[in-house]
């Protein structure tokens, strides 16, 4: 029964925070990694864009509201979600005519693009602070639980409780989906071929007859909406600040990086190792090794190795160490 | 370096920037073909350019292929017989010249278009999509080819065997040769009225050279007139209808391969002896 009880309350407090967790930085990173693997520099305004598009889903949930319209049990922001994309995609296209285009006319190395896209970053936070706020934006309604922890007590008689947050479960859905569609259109699609043939060999691409700029506006629109989905998941689950997707960058680019930049299953791979080593290094383990061990063994302190405050170190730390033994990533940074 | 306010400034940190992959060309900008009736079935005429705003390379260089011919051009290192291929196809911007191409000007057309009326070239490095498999490449090939391909594809497999084995392998795992066979093989997807081979058997064994040889033949026996570039001048204009030798970016001697082999001064200055 013990066991029982720890194993309950490792998955409420570990598992399943860290799957959901892990399912928003892999969205986000694998948008990094299609901009790195095919437009060949590392998006600082990536988090921004996330931002960008949570903001407009928020406006557009809001507006939905107060006509009255929702969807039942789950959250209205579904309802918006596919405006934010567009509006995003929108955005990003905008931003790639007004600002790329003209380096890449110039044919600059991407370092230079990557500084650009610094300035992209610092515009897209300024707008999104412009319309909607610095503060916390709440737009969650529809059923709050899957499965409430009092149900799954007296369902289950333990002593610990299990809840799942519906947003969790739609993230960990939503990701699995997008995820899915992602890896058939690059490895099933014609223009999904076409991108990765554009990865691998610029020049060659041009020899087969592939357009550039459309293989660059096809990346921008599946980057638009990951970036968008990713978004709007982590305004649900947690809440919508503009600042949080600032910082969301750091664990992005991490996970990222750790599962090899360029691939997109290192991209998923990284965002997991990524989430779970931080939501397990700040966890206080004090309850679920309260029930493990003998009673004189139980420990008095929280167990806590670390303080959330140093939730982004962690992602760095575990950043550092796997680039000491794999310099390329978890999965050798392939062409996207 | 610090001139280039666009250049990288020595920066090689790959976890911010992809090095890999990164085009080289600077395509021309799409333009129209205009009609140009008469003259050869490919002309690259009096081509004067270079990269970039870098000095001019090619220097009132002339290269043309009727229909059914081998044309090879040959010589020294640093020649241009490179530049003058991609500036053929519309990989470089030329500074003056013209290239005409079945009765059209395509001077003002951007290699995508050039790849739709019919032209194919396969580089001499990176000349493959090392990453994805053998049949993907040939697909890639066919990219502009909206009807059914796989008829194609089946006369590539024919035409290199070792292909169809291959097919679902990653084309950077294979040998030298065999690369080459999937480069040729994927310019060949378009069914193009025209192939160019810059130095086909660079890097391949003589048993495999003289294989690939074989198979040009064969493909230009189809009626597709070929154009290359080759380093081994003696074996090219062995099966050369015409040649061209180069010298610093331009034509230095014309003629039937024939004709060049047994030209003294050729001879003695690029077949050594």
């Amino acid at each position: 029964m013990d066991f029982l009880n720890a194993l309950v309350a490792l998955s409420n407090y570990v598992l399943i925070p860290g799957m959901a967790y892990g399912s928003q930085l892999a969205l986000g990173a694998l948008g990094v990694t299609m901009v790195y693997g095919i437009l060949r520099f590392s998006n600082f305004a990536h988090g921004d864009t996330m931002a960008f598009g949570a903001m407009v889903t928020v406006l557009m949930t809001w507006w939905l509201q107060s006509l009255g319209v929702s969807l039942g049990p789950l959250p209205t922001a579904l309802l918006a979600l596919p405006v934010g994309i567009a509006v995003c995609i929108g955005m990003l296209l905008a931003t790639d005519r007004a600002v790329y285009h003209f380096y890449r006319e110039k044919k600059a190395k991407p370092v230079i693009l990557v500084i650009v896209s610094m300035g992209v970053m610092f515009i897209m936070n300024g707008i999104v602070r412009f319309i909607i706020g610095p503060g916390d934006q709440r737009f969650l309604d529809g059923e709050r639980f899957l499965v409430s922890a009092r149900d799954f007590k007296t369902m289950t008689g333990l002593q610990e409780g299990l809840a799942i947050k519906t947003t969790q479960a739609i993230t960990v859905v939503t990701a699995v989906i997008v995820v899915a569609a992602l890896f058939w259109f690059l490895n099933r699609t014609r223009a999904g071929k076409s991108m990765r043939a554009y990865s691998d060999n610029e020049d060659l691409a041009l020899l087969s007859g592939i357009n550039p700029e459309r293989v660059v506006m096809l990346t921008w629109i599946i980057v638009a909406a990951l970036a968008t989905i990713a978004g709007v998941l982590y305004g649900l689950d947690k809440t919508f600040k503009p600042f949080t997707y600032f910082q969301l960058l750091l664990p992005i680019f991490a996970a990222a990086i750790v599962g090899g930049l360029g691939s997109p299953l290192g991209a998923i791979a990284g965002g997991f190792v990524i989430a779970f080593s931080e939501v397990t290094i700040t966890y206080a383990w004090k309850k679920v090794l309260g029930y493990l061990m003998p009673e004189s063994l139980a420990p008095d302190s929280l167990m806590q190795l670390l303080s959330t405050d140093y939730k982004f170190a962690v992602s760095f730390t575990i950043l550092l160490i796997v680039l000491l033994f794999r310099p390329t990533g978890l999965f050798k940074g392939k062409a996207v | 370096m610090s001139g280039d306010p666009y250049g990288d400034r020595g920066n090689k940190d790959a976890t911010i920037v992809n090095p890999r992959g990164t085009g080289t060309a600077q395509p021309v900008k799409g333009g129209s073909a205009k009609a140009a009736p008469n003259g050869p079935f490919l002309i690259g005429e009096t081509m004067t350019g270079g990269y970039g705003n870098g000095p001019d390379i090619l220097h009132d260089c002339t290269i043309s292929v009727e229909k059914g011919e081998i044309a090879v051009i040959v010589g020294p290192n640093g020649a241009g017989k490179s530049t003058a291929m991609k500036a053929i196809f519309g990989m470089l911007d030329l500074r003056a010249g013209h290239v005409r191409l079945d009765g059209e000007d395509i001077t003002a057309l951007s290699p995508q278009a050039r790849v739709a009326k019919g032209m194919g070239f396969v580089p001499q490095t990176s000349n493959i999509f090392t990453s994805m498999t053998v049949e993907e490449n040939l697909e890639m090939g066919a990219f502009i080819r909206t009807d059914d391909f796989s008829g194609t594809m089946e006369q590539i497999f024919d035409l290199f065997p070792i292909l169809r084995e291959k097919r679902r392998q990653p084309a950077g795992e294979l040998s030298g040769g065999q690369r080459q066979q999937v480069a040729v093989g994927r310019a060949l997807m378009t069914q193009p009225k025209l192939l160019m081979l810059d130095e086909p058997t660079a890097g391949v064994s003589p048993i495999v050279m003289d294989e690939l040889f074989e198979r040009i033949i064969d493909v230009a026996r189809t009626g597709i007139p070929v154009l290359m570039v080759e380093q081994n001048a003696r074996q090219a204009l062995e099966i050369a209808d015409k040649g061209y030798v180069m010298v610093q970016g331009a034509n230095a001697y014309t003629g039937t391969g024939k004709e060049l082999l047994a030209d003294e001064d050729v001879r003695k200055s690029f077949l050594g002896g």
